[in-house]
């Protein structure tokens, strides 16, 4: 693994070679995309409602529908035909935005989870849970340690069936990337894999540097 | 960007969530007590009465339309803006990604450059597909002074393993003395 060759060797395929790495991609922060596409979607139905309005009012699509009254009496005859089914889809609706709405905020406050691992004691009754800040702190000292970090913070992620590593290092000065990753790789998640007891542990490693610690320029 | 989504999606949710509340107690009120002809929270026989006066050409109503249009843009340019702007590295397994921040790499570089002492001074940005560099020379500059500080980051690119190489410009500019 150490060798420079695996640096540019070609991506293996698969499905399952690739579902690792969507999985260590997924690692790297929490995710958006949700609340992307949500506001995307509302920010296009606004868009299009005042879009739509302001070009009504501007006589785009001629005087005499602009002249008409905001609460039309045709639409209002409309209602008050059909009361009963105008009020249960009003109800109706309430209720899907409030399902809406409620889900969107609960999604986007809930804490991202850090899953347990589950440690095949090889004893049927036994069933040993390690505690997911356990792991990381344990990671994160062990990766505090190696040449070139100044400091480390680990955390797990994912699911309790597919966890995930989240390795945050700041850098020293004098930090050898290359040489650092290829240390993390075959030392530090081979030793956290084997003691978690896992097959695979996809990893999203994040680079920082220190505070600006620069010397003075004027000698 | 991303900051600004996760302040304001809950926000977002919870105005969506209050708005359907409101929709659902009225039509419920004024279904199950008609006779009062009054609103429970909101004084909506008021409103029928404006909004039956109003015509779609009148005042409020465009640039009402208009602000709402704006609100949407904003709310679409910042859910399309609020992507990762992370540089990606080369990893040396497949389950492993290694990621950094331009603003990361543009240190890296503005160190490397300042290291020199070619440069007076000098101010980096970088992406994960371009890296500029506008350098400050000294009172009688080096004339291979660019060349110089371009060799210098393309040495640090190299031994960076990044999977997408940026492109570097450099520009030197005269020293300004304040």
């Amino acid at each position: 693994m150490s060798d420079p060759v695996s640096l540019t060797r070609t991506p293996p395929t698969g499905p399952a070679s690739a579902r690792l790495r969507k999985r260590a991609r997924a690692a790297v922060a929490r995710s958006l995309a949700g609340d992307r596409w949500r506001a995307v979607l509302l920010g296009l139905l606004l868009l299009a409602g005042g879009v739509l309005v302001a070009l009504l009012s501007y006589h785009v699509f001629g005087a005499a529908r602009a002249g008409r009254p905001l609460l039309d009496p045709m639409i209002v005859d409309l209602l008050r035909a059909e009361p009963v089914a105008f009020r249960l889809a009003a109800i109706g609706g309430g209720l899907l935005l409030v399902l809406i709405g409620l889900t969107w905020a609960a999604r986007s406050v809930r804490p991202e989870r850090r899953p347990d691992v589950v440690v095949d004691g090889g004893r049927p009754e036994t069933r040993i849970v390690v505690n997911a800040v356990a792991v990381a702190e344990a990671v994160a000292a062990q990766a505090g340690g190696l040449p070139g970090v100044h400091r480390a913070r680990a955390r797990l992620v994912g699911s309790e069936s597919a966890p995930a590593l989240r390795l945050t290092l700041w850098l020293t000065e004098d930090a050898d990337v290359r040489a650092l990753l290829d240390r993390i790789d075959d030392t530090l998640l081979a030793s956290a894999r084997e003691s978690l007891d896992l097959a695979v542990l996809p990893v999203a490693v994040r680079l920082e540097l220190d505070a600006p610690n620069t010397p003075p320029r004027v000698r | 960007m991303r900051l600004l989504l996760r302040l304001l999606a809950p926000l977002l949710g919870l105005a969506l969530a209050a708005a359907g509340v409101l929709l659902v107690i009225e039509v419920v009120a004024a279904w199950v007590r008609p006779a009062t002809g009054s609103g429970l929270l909101v004084p909506w026989p008021e409103w029928r009465g404006t909004l039956g006066n109003l015509s779609w050409d009148e005042y409020p109503v465009p640039a009402i339309a208009v602000a709402v249009a704006v609100v949407g843009l904003l709310l679409l340019l910042i859910g399309l803006l609020a992507r990762r702007s992370d540089v990606v590295l080369a990893a040396p397994a497949e389950e492993m990604t290694v990621t950094t921040s331009p603003r990361v790499l543009a240190r890296l570089v503005g160190r490397r450059v300042r290291a020199g002492e070619d440069a007076a001074s000098a101010a980096v940005t970088a992406s994960r597909r371009r890296v500029a560099v506008t350098a400050q020379g000294w009172a009688d500059p080096d004339p291979q002074l660019r060349e110089s500080i371009a060799a210098g980051v393309e040495e640090l690119l190299d031994e960076l393993p990044l999977q997408q190489r940026p492109r570097v410009t450099v520009r030197v500019v005269e020293r300004r003395y304040p």
